[in-house]
């Protein structure tokens, strides 16, 4: 078997690794111990292998690993900084918008990489941001409010019985 | 899988790439955004020539158009302002409905040509805008229209697909653009889909016509007979819904998992009324009913 050797940084910090010349970036994400990239559709649907290459989402299902060499790479293990987690992800514990969890980590890079480009988007661009991402537990409307709100939108529509529950 | 692949290159320029693909015994593959190439999965290949660092990431404006380089994104398509500003931002919206975010951060012009699929997204305004192909070989460069690229001239497995050409379209005040998809979703591949451009007098009268269906034939194809059929008139409802049966007739549509022939012929009559409404502009006055 080939091998060839590959240099990236993974969530600040530098890596060499050895790999099949045509690996997938998903694929050795995983071996690696990166599990928050979730293995899903394999042909770019569902969005759970989602990560930030040099600041972008892309599908790691997509991607040939050797095509990331000396790229900067962010997994959803990165975005918590110092043991406490992103806005984002405190947004989303907050809406309810994780349930199974299988497509957060994927939701919350898009969403992410959003925020870091556009601090304040619209609606229509947290959808549009997120139509990558295929959930089959809570659907899209708390994701979309999480990301409002983590942007500073506080006009969080809450139904009357989520109102009621938070009283 | 690619199981069987040896070796994974990254040249550094076209002429290195092309090197390789010489040398590649026709086992070899090129690699740009990697959407469809991964997905397909072909056993086959034993060497992947990566040409995303070739020096073809560009989007460049000249004297009488401008020029894209093959691995320039989806993404960076919609963000271009030469883009944006060009056709009336035509190429720049079409570009922002080829899938995801995701997907249109890693999928190049390049390779939706390259592939050649009858749904490939950019083809229908490409084809409207009069685009052409720089394809480069160990003989050296040379220009051919796009129409004829995706029919099958100047491809081989030695050849590199390295530029888009766009002239400078018609432009001013009487000039209209459109693109029309249908999907299954919004960033799903389409069943049909409908570019259209336009260039009116002040008594609507056509002076220019270009009409491109997706999905509707072996490849993305000029709608010639339509284009012939309305240049020249002055656009009402009638003219309207005739080129919507024009262009119908003139697709070759299958049936597959997707939609029936029936039924892409059918929507392809549709489609084609709406680009030619939107480039109008004149929905609600008339009352054309679509």
């Amino acid at each position: 078997m080939k091998t060839m050797e590959l240099h990236l940084t993974v969530n600040g910090k530098s890596v060499e690794w050895t790999i099949a010349p045509a690996e997938l970036l998903l694929d050795v994400l995983r071996r690696q111990g990166y599990f928050g990239v979730k293995r899903g559709c394999e042909k770019g649907e569902c969005g759970a292998c989602t990560v930030l290459v040099n600041g972008k989402p892309i599908n790691s299902c997509l991607m040939f690993a050797a095509q990331a060499e000396g790229c900067e790479i962010l997994t959803i293990e990165g975005v918590a900084r110092d043991g406490r987690l992103d806005p984002l992800q405190e947004a989303f514990l907050d809406h309810g918008a994780v349930q199974c969890g299988f497509c957060t980590g994927g939701m919350v890079l898009s969403a992410k990489a959003l925020l870091d480009r556009h601090p304040h988007p619209t609606e229509d661009e947290v959808r549009e941001a997120l139509a990558g991402h295929l959930c089959r537990c809570t659907g899209y409307k708390k994701p979309v409010e999480a990301v409002l709100a983590a942007a500073g939108k506080k006009k969080v529509k809450r139904t009357r019985v989520a109102a009621e529950v938070a009283q | 899988m690619f199981d069987k692949v040896e070796a994974f290159y990254r040249p550094d320029s076209v002429r290195e790439a092309l090197r390789l693909l010489q040398s590649g015994r026709g086992q070899a593959r090129v690699v740009a955004g990697g959407t469809d190439l991964v997905v397909e999965a072909d056993d086959s290949v034993r060497v992947l020539i990566d040409i995303t660092r070739a020096g073809l990431n560009y989007i460049r404006r000249k004297r009488g158009g401008c020029t894209i380089g093959a691995t320039a994104t989806m993404a960076e398509l919609e963000d271009s302002d030469i883009i944006r500003d060009l056709a009336g931002g035509l190429l720049a919206n079409v570009a922002r409905t080829c899938g995801s975010v995701p997907i249109r951060n890693l999928a190049t012009i390049g390779g939706n040509m390259a592939n050649a699929s009858p749904a490939a997204d950019m083809a229908t305004p490409l084809l409207v805008l009069d685009a052409a192909v720089v394809i480069a070989d160990s003989r050296g460069r040379r220009k051919l229209p796009l129409a004829d690229y995706l029919a099958g001239a100047g491809r081989s497995a030695k050849s590199l697909l390295v530029e888009i050409v766009l002239p400078d379209p018609p432009c001013g005040k009487g000039c209209r653009w459109s693109y029309q998809k249908l999907g299954r979703t919004a960033v799903d591949i389409s069943l049909v889909s409908v570019a259209a451009g336009l260039q009116l007098d002040s008594r609507r009268r056509v002076k220019w016509a270009r009409i491109a269906l997706g999905a509707m034939a072996p490849t993305a194809m000029r709608a010639s007979g339509a284009e012939q059929r309305i240049t020249g008139r002055t656009l009402d409802c009638a003219l309207i819904a005739e080129i919507g049966e024009q262009a119908a007739r003139e697709a070759r549509p299958i049936t597959d998992v997707r939609a029936t022939a029936e039924y892409r012929r059918e929507m392809c009559a549709v489609l084609t009324r709406r680009a030619i409404e939107e480039c109008a502009d004149h929905a609600g006055q008339t009352g054309c009913s679509l």
